[in-house]
């Protein structure tokens, strides 16, 4: 009764659905070609002119002082008479004043004293094993160039080396990568930046010459040097500085070399050659009496220069310090002519060591004026100490042990005239304020032992917070001071003066 | 009359200078305009426009804490030198006195 049946389906048209799909029709669109014409336009005549401003006449500021005929507005005198006494009360009561004479406001944060910056190395020259032997700071206080060689070596080397710079206010600063690197011949023992121009830069190397470079120059860098004549030297230059001649502007170059020269040279620009301006030779028979400098002749007839320091304030005046531990004054204006036999040299060489201070046991390796006062200066040599000198005596008037090993290099801090740093052979730095009353260092840079000793520093004399420290290991390093070390309080000039007046009678 | 009080007005302006260690006297007007100064232009007039702004300020703090009191006298002590100013509603008189341990620094 139930069957399968099989219905066809049913479908029911959608009343209101109806197809979306509206009408399409394609339109397409070009635009037109593009009207182009060419014209030329020849000026045919011109002409030229120019203007230029007129100075600035003061008699035209009368706007702000009336002549003395037009009348001063009212109630001036009236007022002035009003505030005279209280003014002239405070003024006088400012004048007797020693509220604040202490205070000093520090608006910047009180960190650490001194905090690494940068770290900057060459990897060429660290895989040779080069030390860096001299830093300088360019004079405008952002680049700092390094001098590769070798500071240990008695020998001849003949090892390449280099001179790099970096400069540390451009922001893309790469640690690893020098901005600017000029290969050099043989070891550079000595580097020093112009004071005026930032580009050039000499340097002393390790066979005798003296170099100038200018970074300026894409191709050749070397703007002068002086080549292998007879004039030059033939030991390894130890120090090179940029001293002011007679003319103002002008520069020489003065170099030092453990052959017991100091030359005096001059650039000639045309021919890329220095000529020597004046010559100066030490030799230990010139070498002035005093009670202390007991020693005979010995068998070395020179007096071999390690260190060379200008003073700022007397410009006839160079101190120099030598291998067996001499410490000389000596004027360049000498006339005496020395006792070596003359090598062919064009220029008669003189003996210019005026006075001799209290000799040290060892080499003296650097010395620094200071430029807060005419009469200090400080050296340093391999007995660890570092002595605090007046002009005026033999006798150092201060000596502060920094070491137990020798100390490189001493410098005084730019902007604080009381404090200046030493850096010693077993890599520590340490910076020491004469204001304090222990004889302690204020600050110290420790960092790696004797196989990364100091071996030369700088300090930044226009970011006076900055200081530059070579290292054996071919690093430089950027230290920040803190303001302690950098900021100058009221009393240091009188205190320095104090210090400088302990000169026996 | 008018050239005996100028006379009076250079006087005493005179014997204000004259004191030790004062750089520089500045009058300035209701205005904020430099009548008198001993300085140069430049330095006279950005001394002015500024100390009188810092001078209504400092009136208004006063004022503030205390309706009844008002300020008689400005002394800022800076790292160089001092300042003085001697505040009214008319004028304003400024002095620039040197600090008397003053620093000698190399040039």
């Amino acid at each position: 009764m139930f069957t399968d049946e099989a219905q066809e389906p049913v479908s029911i048209r959608s009343a209101w659905r109806t197809s979306q799909q509206s009408a399409q029709d394609s339109i397409g669109c070009q635009t037109r070609a593009v009207h182009s014409a060419e014209a030329e336009v020849q000026t045919l005549s011109t002409a030229v002119s120019w203007t230029q401003t007129q100075p600035h006449d003061e008699a035209q500021e009368q706007l702000l002082q009336p002549a003395a005929d037009r009348l001063d507005p009212p109630g001036l005198k009236a007022f002035l008479q009003r505030v005279e006494d209280t003014v002239i009360r405070e003024l006088d009561r400012n004048g007797r004043s020693h509220a604040f004479d202490e205070f000093q406001v520090n608006w910047e944060d009180q960190s650490q004293p001194v905090s690494c910056l940068h770290c900057l190395q060459h990897p060429s020259a660290q895989e040779r094993g080069l030390h860096v032997t001299s830093v300088s700071w360019s004079c405008t206080g952002s680049v700092i160039a390094c001098a590769f060689g070798r500071t240990d070596d008695g020998d001849w080397i003949t090892e390449p080396s280099c001179v790099c710079t970096w400069n540390l206010d451009r922001r893309g600063l790469n640690p690893k990568q020098a901005d600017l690197v000029i290969d050099v011949a043989t070891a550079v023992t000595a580097l020093c930046c112009h004071p005026q121009q930032p580009a050039l830069i000499t340097g002393g190397l390790y066979s005798g010459e003296v170099v100038v470079w200018d970074t300026s120059r894409t191709q050749d860098p070397v703007l002068v040097q002086t080549g292998m004549s007879a004039d030059s030297h033939r030991e390894p230059v130890y120090q090179v500085a940029w001293v002011p001649l007679q003319k103002a502007g002008e520069f020489g170059v003065l170099s030092a070399c453990s052959g017991g020269r100091v030359l005096l040279w001059t650039g000639d620009l045309n021919e890329g050659r220095f000529v020597l301006n004046a010559a100066y030779a030490l030799v230990p028979q010139q070498v002035p009496h005093s009670s202390y400098v007991s020693f005979k002749a010995r068998g070395s007839s020179t007096v071999g220069v390690t260190s060379l320091a200008l003073s700022p304030w007397d410009p006839d005046t160079f101190l120099v310090g030598s291998e067996g531990g001499l410490l000389l004054r000596c004027s360049f204006s000498s006339q005496t002519p020395a006792a070596v036999p003359s090598e062919g040299h064009n220029v008669t060489l003189r003996a210019p060591a005026v006075f001799v201070f209290r000799p040290r046991s060892g080499p003296v390796h650097s010395i620094h004026c200071s430029p807060f006062h005419r009469n200090l200066f400080v050296s340093a040599g391999t007995d660890g100490r570092a002595h605090l000198h007046s002009l005026l005596q033999a006798d150092p008037l201060l000596s502060l042990r920094v070491s137990d090993s020798s100390v490189f290099q001493v410098q005084w801090s730019p902007s604080r005239p009381l404090v200046f740093a030493a850096a010693a052979a077993q890599g520590e730095v340490h910076i020491f304020d004469l204001g304090r009353r222990s004889l302690r260092p204020a600050a110290t840079i420790e960092q790696g032992g004797a196989d990364q000793a100091a071996t030369c520093l700088a300090f930044n004399s226009q970011n006076s917070h900055l200081l530059a420290l070579g290292r054996t290991n071919g690093t430089v390093c950027i230290w920040q001071l803190s303001h302690d070390l950098t900021e100058q309080s009221p009393r240091e000039i009188s205190q320095l003066e104090q210090i400088a007046n302990q000169v026996a009678a | 009359m008018a050239g005996t009080e100028h006379d009076q007005v250079e006087e005493t302006l005179k014997r204000i200078e004259a004191n030790k260690y004062v750089i520089g006297t500045i009058v300035v007007n209701a205005e904020g305009i430099p009548i008198r100064t001993t300085l140069d232009n430049s330095t006279t007039v950005v001394y002015a426009q500024l100390l009188r702004h810092l001078t209504m300020k400092a009136r208004n703090t006063v004022r503030d804490l205390d309706p009844q009191n008002d300020i008689c006298f400005l002394r800022m002590q800076t790292k160089k030198h001092n300042i003085l100013v001697a505040p009214e509603n008319n004028f304003l008189l400024i002095v620039i006195q040197k600090h008397v341990n003053s620093l000698r620094t190399f040039p």
